[in-house]
């Protein structure tokens, strides 16, 4: 049997972060991951972290992940083992897992759990039916194998995990048709629900799904009011054309490895279910086995990785005698610093339960207003929600914007010094920073906004400038865009400066257009499209885009088509091809012609 | 459109349009095309789509199997889909002397290197298990052969063509060609005078006619063929099949729609593209008895092309012998379509180079058909 | 492809080798790297099995190896996990109709 001082199970934030701390104090570490690299659910997570500039804020999660392993591979001391499925923990440490149809047995002194949550189910009728899937599923489809499962979607749950993905399938290039949420008010945060409502996509408040629609695989959705005690009211049903039902209510630890180790669990529902019961330190009832990371209570992967930073640094003590008090203490107040702010109350009230108390070292403050400066190009924060992050303040080159000591603060900027560089809106993970400038002049306003779809805009392009909701406000020209290696580029655009407070998006047209010829379904928009490229001659059109060569036989079709051309052209319809007529006039069945023609 | 040309293509189709873009791919400048009518408006968008190697002569088979290789890069190259598909072709025989010439007709096309193979009924049957194969001894099986949107090839060489530099001009008739001492000077259309000292005649349906213009009898003429097409179903039929005996051919689209037609037994001369009930009442029952599937599908529309047919059934590739830099590419006898890449990659070459250097096609030549005797290309519908 | 994204805003994604795999006797490309759940979503197949007591038809579900929802007949061996499963050259995926059977 192999012997390792500390075996970390699962590869993903908390225990890569626990895998490095436990190598840089000279721990013989070994990582078995489930999969075929580490990185856990970091590795599908397109979208910049919240947080401080020390704990990787503003950086994508895949490139956490990535930064991580590449720690971990320089670092002696750590061993990974992929495609490893544990299996059971045993007497003495004894941890088994499989690994190419082959059982493994290891040993080791300290043991850390770090095996994360899964999703937590939502039965309704017809959840079982293909096209029904965890969040977590249409995130590993999309962004680790590039596939996508759907076009349409229906997200169930508007936490973080919800809304994230809904922003994510839009830059895949899907739709989102809503995202539907049991209680009165968007469980994420604020600057994620912005992000997809200006995108255009609705958040039903006090809905649910009622059933899934579809024989073999999803092709609709119920869905429908509910009152204050869940239950739906009849009458407010509604069929929603969608393809998938993407589920995000939330996540539950995965606790059976803990619990076979002999550590005590406990239901504290603010903690996500069923959590192994530990001390600060991350120690759980068994001496030798810690947990940190979403075992430990559903949080964001940056506590994770601090938990996963202290459970290794108190394992390293137990083994080696490493001095690690000093830096426990430090990450304690950082992990304490993260939980300070109103959107821990449930985590703070869950750990209490435990006995578990943070003291807050400072209390956030909604930091007051300073004086806007009309008509400078300057950062507009609109982050008004205490969340713990402070990489607009950590990223300004010139100081020009203020938290203060504690990070769930609210930022504040100083207008008087910002040089409208526009460092910070490149970096705020929640996308709440813009540019403006009035032209008072010509009475108008430039409008700089993060972008992070495809395709990317160009100088000059008429776009829409939409509302925070995602309505559209007033056609928008664009003045420049700013490309930046992290890939959130900034497009400035000019519109009327009376909507310098209501557009905070812009879009390409998207006009609804309707379907010209039914038997082929082509759209005006397919029609004008090809006219637009060039091919002006209706018979080449027609071969193009197939209007009028269905089994009506263009009937129906064929007099708007040649009006949309005589309209594009200039040409009267009098004086264009129209093609010949074939018959049969209308379709007829082979049987028809079977015996052959009998003249009358 | 240009006063100046270097080359003149008579004739927008398919033909005409990879001739003008292989021209522009070697680096030909000033290149014109004339096309009378709209793209697509010959017999390319009239024809059943079909692109197949199983040729009784090995020029054919060579052409074609080069032009497989060039459709298969089409959308890189060119820059639209297609809707090619390689889902082969099936040739279906009916007697013992039939079998026999395909059992020779395999070995003339697996000796150019084609992956072709006979096949028994049941194996047809085990393939196709929807057809009914009554009266079917054998066949042959080449499963590269395939089909492609001919109207939409057309249309997206025409596209890349103008984007190339061609100057393309639609609806556009040449009228007359200008000879002077053996030499071509310009092109008459009736939009216009173009200076030219090479044209290339491209002109399908209307090669004999555009032939006479510089004096140069070819020896072509068109026939009508009429084909048809029915609304579009999920799709089952993977190969085009082909029935001499029973005179069909039948493809199913990627659209889902499927196309078919038949030699009339005495296909009308010349352009006049008519079209007659007797032809949904001759083909109606076979495809209904070998496809019963068929029985109520919906047929849309039927129409018909011109087939501009050589005295063997084989292309006429060729430089007029009196008239220096009079170039025709004509007489493809209905399988026009399929050989294109190829002959336009062949004919750029001849008008730059003086020959074509990817592949030999000499005997193409219009001296073949001096005194010899002419063996004629025998797997034509 | 069918179902594969090729461009994004953020994300590159670097695909393997080609090769090839067989549904239900249909051949289907993948890359090396995607799991068999995985290449039948990107050639448009969401229906991995019929479950055996309702015979409802299932998929993907956690994507994860955490529920039975993608259980699948592969390479002749019912009940595999088609989301932890990689694909492999050659390899024949059955949908899975009830239980399975191991003879």
């Amino acid at each position: 049997m192999n012997l390792y001082q500390a075996v970390i199970i699962g590869g993903g934030p908390a225990g890569m972060m626990g895998a490095i701390t436990l190598g840089n104090h000279g721990v013989k570490t070994i990582i078995l991951d489930e999969n075929e690299s580490i990185g856990g659910q970091l590795v599908k997570q397109t979208h910049k972290f919240f947080g401080d500039h020390a704990h990787y804020a503003s950086t994508r999660g895949f490139e956490i992940a990535q930064k991580l392993d590449e720690e971990i591979s320089k670092n002696k001391n750590i061993e990974v083992e992929n495609n490893a499925t544990v299996i059971g923990i045993y007497p003495n440490n004894t941890v088994v897992y499989t690994k190419d149809g082959q059982e493994h047995k290891i040993q080791a002194k300290k043991i850390l759990i770090a095996t994360g949550a899964m999703e937590k189910q939502l039965p309704f009728i017809n959840s079982d039916l293909p096209g029904v899937y965890g969040a977590g599923a249409v995130q590993t489809l999309m962004n680790e194998y590039g596939i996508m499962p759907g076009k349409r979607f229906l997200i169930i749950g508007s936490g973080n995990i919800g809304l994230i993905l809904a922003y994510q399938l839009i830059q895949a290039g899907v739709e989102v048709r809503a995202i539907v949420e049991a209680l009165g008010k968007v469980g994420g945060y604020d600057v994620h629900a912005n992000k997809v409502k200006r995108l255009g996509v609705p958040i039903l408040l006090n809905h649910t799904i009622v059933k899934a629609i579809g024989d073999e695989s999803v092709q609709g959705a119920i869905i429908a009011k509910i009152d204050d005690k869940f239950q739906t009211i009849p009458g407010t049903e509604r069929e929603m054309v969608v393809d998938t039902i993407a589920i995000s209510v939330g996540l539950t630890p995965l606790t059976e490895l803990a619990e076979q180790a002999g550590c005590k669990v406990e239901f504290i529902p603010e903690l996500g279910g069923y959590v192994p019961i530990r001390d600060e330190r991350m120690r759980t009832t068994n001496p030798d086995v810690f947990i940190a990371g979403d075992l430990s209570s559903i949080e964001e992967a940056t506590t994770a990785m601090i938990e996963g930073k202290i459970a290794a640094l108190e394992m390293a003590r137990d083994i080696n005698g490493s001095d690690t008090k000093e830096e426990i203490e430090e990450e304690l107040r950082t992990l304490a610093l993260f939980r300070s702010g109103p959107k821990s109350v449930k985590i703070r009230s869950g750990l209490e339960k435990m006995g578990i108390k943070i003291s807050i070292p400072t209390k956030p403050i909604i930091n007051e207003k300073k004086e806007d400066v009309i008509g400078k190009l300057r950062a507009v924060l609109e982050c008004d929600e205490e969340i713990p992050c402070n990489s607009c303040e950590a990223s300004c080159p010139f100081g020009a914007i203020h938290i203060g000591e504690n990070l769930n603060s609210t930022p504040v900027l100083d207008a008087e010094k910002c040089t409208g560089c526009g460092t910070c809106v490149n970096a705020c993970p929640g996308l709440a920073i813009f540019m403006m400038k009035e032209n008072e002049e010509e009475s108008t306003v430039t409008l700089g906004i993060p972008y992070e779809l495809l395709p990317l805009p160009e100088k000059g392009q008429k776009m829409w400038g939409l509302s925070k909701e995602g309505n559209y406000v007033c056609d928008v020209t664009v003045e420049r865009v700013v490309k930046y290696p992290n890939k959130t580029n900034i497009v400035y655009a000019k519109f009327p400066i009376e909507f310098k407070d209501t557009v905070r998006h812009f879009a390409f047209p998207k006009k609804e257009s309707p379907i010209v010829c039914r038997c082929e379904e082509v759209s005006l928009e397919q029609i004008e499209k090809v006219i637009d490229s060039g091919v002006t001659d209706f018979e080449e059109i027609k071969r193009l885009t197939r209007v009028t060569m269905g089994p009506c036989g263009g009937k129906n079709c064929k007099l708007v088509v040649l009006g949309i051309l005589s309209r594009k052209t200039g040409v009267p319809i009098s004086k264009l091809s129209h093609g010949t007529s074939r018959p049969p006039v209308k379709p007829v069945e082979f049987s028809v012609f079977k015996k052959g023609g009998d003249d009358k | 459109m240009k006063s100046n040309a270097s080359v003149v293509i008579i004739g927008g189709g398919i033909i005409g349009t990879s001739i003008a873009f292989n021209l522009a791919k070697l680096g030909v400048k000033d290149v014109v095309v004339f096309e009378k009518s709209y793209i697509s408006s010959g017999s390319t968008g009239r024809c059943g789509g079909g692109i197949r190697q199983q040729w009784t002569s090995p020029m054919n088979v060579r052409l074609a199997m080069r032009s497989v290789e060039l459709f298969k890069r089409f959308k890189e190259d060119v820059g639209m889909d297609i809707e090619y598909y390689q889902g082969g072709y099936l040739l279906l025989a009916y007697d013992e002397k039939e079998m026999a010439d395909f059992e020779n007709n395999v070995k003339i096309q697996k000796n150019e290197g084609l992956d072709v193979e006979l096949v028994t009924p049941k194996e047809i049957h085990e393939k196709f298990p929807f057809m009914d194969l009554e009266g079917v001894v054998g066949g042959t099986w080449c499963p590269s052969d395939g089909h492609a949107n001919p109207q939409i090839a057309n249309i997206a060489y025409a596209l890349k063509i103008k984007e190339m530099g061609v100057d393309l001009n639609t609806h556009t008739e040449v009228k007359g060609i200008d000879v002077q001492n053996g030499k071509i000077v310009g092109v008459e259309t009736d939009k216009g005078y173009v200076k030219t000292n090479v044209v290339v005649n491209a002109a399908g349906g209307f090669s004999h006619e555009v032939g006479k213009m510089a004096g140069v009898d070819i020896p072509t003429y068109s026939e009508r063929h009429q084909i048809l097409v029915t609304e579009a179903i999920n799709h089952v039929l993977d190969p085009m099949v082909i029935s001499f005996k029973k005179n069909y051919y039948v493809r199913q689209t990627m659209h889902g729609s499927f196309i078919m037609g038949q030699s009339d037994k005495e296909p009308a001369r010349g352009n006049d593209l008519g079209h007659t009930v007797e032809f949904l009442e001759e083909m109606a029952p076979k495809m209904v008895h070998d496809f019963p599937f068929m029985n109520h599908l919906h047929i849309v529309r039927q129409w018909s092309g011109a087939y501009n047919v050589s005295p063997d059934a084989q292309p006429i590739i060729d430089e007029a012998d009196n008239i220096s830099r009079f170039i025709f590419a004509v007489g493809f006898s209905g399988h026009g379509f399929m050989l294109a890449p190829a002959v336009g990659e062949a004919v750029a070459e001849m008008v730059v180079y003086g020959k074509s250097k990817t592949m030999d096609i000499s005997n193409l030549k219009m001296e073949r058909f001096k005194g010899k005797k002419i063996s004629k290309e025998r797997n034509v519908v | 492809m069918e179902g594969r994204i090729e461009q994004h805003p953020i994300l590159q994604f670097k695909r393997k080798k080609k090769i090839k795999f067989y549904f239900e006797d249909r051949e289907i490309e993948a890359f090396e790297g995607e799991t068999v759940a995985a290449a039948l979503h990107a050639a448009g197949i969401r229906v991995l099995r019929h479950t055996p007591n309702l015979g409802r038809p299932a998929g993907l579900f956690c994507a994860i190896g955490k529920c039975s929802s993608c259980l699948m007949e592969i390479d002749g061996i019912p009940n595999v996990r088609s989301c932890m499963t990689k694909v492999k050259e050659g390899m024949r995926v059955r949908r899975q109709k009830g239980k399975g059977d191991v003879l």
